[in-house]
């Protein structure tokens, strides 16, 4: 085991950008022999703004929140498969909350050396900068963070891993 | 993914003819349909009318937020009316709705409507950008406002 990175984080949120990161974190791992963890965040926050904003009823919170848990379950038994093809065994988070709030939970919580995320979202206007959850993670936790780029370089490196 | 990421100027009706609540709705699909979004207007109508029948999404201070899930639609889309004399949508305040964001999604993306519900969210807690989005002359201008360049 690298004695600089041993424990290692990969963000996961259902988009291709993620799976990508997870790939990557796969291969990381194996290759320093680290531990790795993938987090997936249902994002509660975000029903509760838009019950208390009017815009879901009470009903229609609880019917998105179990959809949002399927999706979390699905997602990481997805990352799960993709590090057991490898042999590598990620232990699975699935947290719920406000999304930077339990990344930066978790990265403390479990000792994290790295982050790893996917491609952040092409900032479209002012106010996206301020709102991009996964930024916002990345510039708050007090680990090093890792963005994965590169897809057809990160699909090679994990086809040519044993 | 932000409204941004999926609006386009063929989908932004301003102003809206519609004087009524269905005929708005209506209106904005009919443009979602023509730009090739959605597949069958009629039941996304059926969807959002029915969402509607729960509990007006009409909010307060002229804004509006009607939305349903539909397997009308293969991804997420969206679109925005604006008319300036606003439209009767049994809002919380009582006023009619100037500004209306409708969002569309296939029943398997929770969290994409999630995410763009929420960003609306956030847009109607700037009121001076709201005013802006109500005075726009032109689906362009509707755009440059949301990016923050007008």
């Amino acid at each position: 085991m690298s004695d600089i990175i041993r424990k290692i984080l990969v963000y996961v949120d259902g988009t291709e950008h993620a799976v990508l990161a997870a790939h990557y974190a796969v291969c990381l791992s194996k290759t320093l022999d680290a531990e790795l963890s993938a987090l997936f965040v249902v994002n509660t926050q975000a029903l509760g703004t838009l019950v208390r904003s009017r815009i879901f009823l009470e009903d229609e919170e609880m019917e998105y929140r179990n959809e949002l848990n399927a999706d979390a379950e699905r997602y990481l038994h997805h990352v799960k498969a993709i590090g057991q093809e490898k042999s590598l065994d990620i232990t699975l988070l699935n947290e719920s909350g406000s999304v930077s709030g339990e990344i930066k939970k978790c990265v403390k919580e479990n000792d994290i050396d790295l982050l790893v995320i996917g491609e952040l979202s092409r900032i479209q206007s002012r106010r996206d900068q301020f709102y991009d959850e996964t930024e916002r993670a990345m510039r708050s936790v007090p680990c090093s963070v890792l963005i994965v780029k590169d897809e057809d370089r990160v699909w090679e490196m994990y086809d040519r891993l044993k | 993914m932000s409204l941004l990421d999926i609006l386009t100027e063929d989908v932004i009706a301003v102003p809206l003819m519609s004087r009524d609540k269905s005929g708005a709705i209506m209106e904005l699909l009919k443009l979602l349909k023509k730009s090739g979004q959605i597949s069958n207007e009629d039941e996304a109508y059926d969807a959002v009318m029915m969402r509607e029948d729960k509990g007006s999404t009409g909010l307060e201070k002229g804004i509006a937020v009607p939305h349903a899930k539909t397997a009308a639609v293969n991804k997420i889309a969206a679109a925005i009316g604006i008319s300036a004399e606003g439209i009767e949508f049994g809002s919380l305040d009582g006023n009619p709705s100037k500004l209306i964001f409708l969002i569309i999604a296939p029943p398997a993306q929770s969290g994409t409507h999630v995410a763009l519900l929420s960003e609306i969210a956030r847009l109607t807690q700037y009121p001076t950008l709201c005013d802006e989005l109500v005075e726009a002359k032109s689906p362009e201008s509707v755009i440059s406002i949301l990016q923050g360049e007008e």
